[in-house]
C-alpha cells in the first residue's frame, strides 16, 4: 500500500515521510505536499528510494 | 518507507485559514488593510484567542505579520497553534483534491498525524 504521511507539530511544521514507494515515485507523490505547505527545510531519502536504480544498474552489468 | 522530508508552514491559501479558523473556533479572518500597533498591512487578518492585535498572512507572499509585543499582547503559542491548524488543514484540502483517503490522529506530544492512501477516497 502507498501512503503519504504528515506530521504537524505544534509548532505548525511539517514532517512529510512517504512509504511503500521505490524510485522517485515518492518524490512525484509528495511533491503537491511541498509546494503546498510551505518551504522544504531538508530531505532524507531512504533505502527503497534506491531499489530501482539498483535493479537497473545490476541488470545492465548482467547484459554487458 | 522511501522519503522524509520537513516543511516550515507559509500560509498562501485562504480557504486553509478560513477551515484552520473553525477548527480553532476563531472568527472567520477579514480580508483587506489591518490595523497593528504601529503599522497598517495589508492581506488576510486572524484574530486569534487573547491577542491584541490580529496577525496577517500575506497569501501571495507567504509572509506573516504581527506585532504581539514579545509576548506581553499575545502567546506564541496560541499562533502556533493556528499555524498547526493551517497545515493540517491545507494538507487535507490537497489530499483530497488528488482523491486520497485521509485519517487524522492526535498524538500524545500534541502532534497531529494525518495518513494520506494513495488510491481511495474518503
Amino acid at each position: 500500500m502507498k501512503t503519504v504521511t504528515v506530521i504537524v507539530s505544534p509548532e505548525g511544521a511539517s514532517r512529510v515521510e512517504t512509504n511503500g514507494f521505490t524510485g522517485d515515485q515518492c518524490r512525484q507523490a509528495s511533491a503537491f505536499l511541498e509546494e503546498a505547505l510551505g518551504l522544504k527545510e531538508n530531505e532524507q531519502l531512504k533505502a527503497d528510494f534506491y531499489k530501482t536504480e539498483v535493479r537497473d544498474q545490476q541488470q545492465a552489468r548482467q547484459s554487458s | 518507507m522511501s522519503h522524509v522530508m520537513q516543511i516550515k508552514t507559509q500560509v498562501r491559501d485562504a480557504t486553509a485559514v478560513r477551515a484552520g479558523c473553525v477548527r480553532l473556533g476563531l472568527d472567520e479572518p477579514v480580508e483587506g488593510e489591518v490595523k497593528l500597533f504601529s503599522e497598517t498591512v495589508t492581506g488576510l487578518g486572524v484574530r486569534l484567542k487573547d491577542w491584541k492585535y490580529p496577525v496577517v498572512f500575506n497569501t501571495t507572499t507567504g509572509e506573516t505579520k504581527f506585532d504581539n509585543y514579545q509576548g506581553h499582547w499575545g502567546r506564541q503559542s496560541r499562533l502556533d497553534e493556528f499555524l498547526q491548524a493551517y497545515a493540517v488543514e491545507k494538507t487535507k484540502l490537497e489530499a483530497r483534491r488528488k482523491g486520497y483517503s485521509v485519517a487524522e490522529h492526535r498524538l500524545a506530544d500534541g502532534s497531529i498525524k494525518v495518513s494520506l492512501t494513495v488510491g481511495g477516497a474518503s
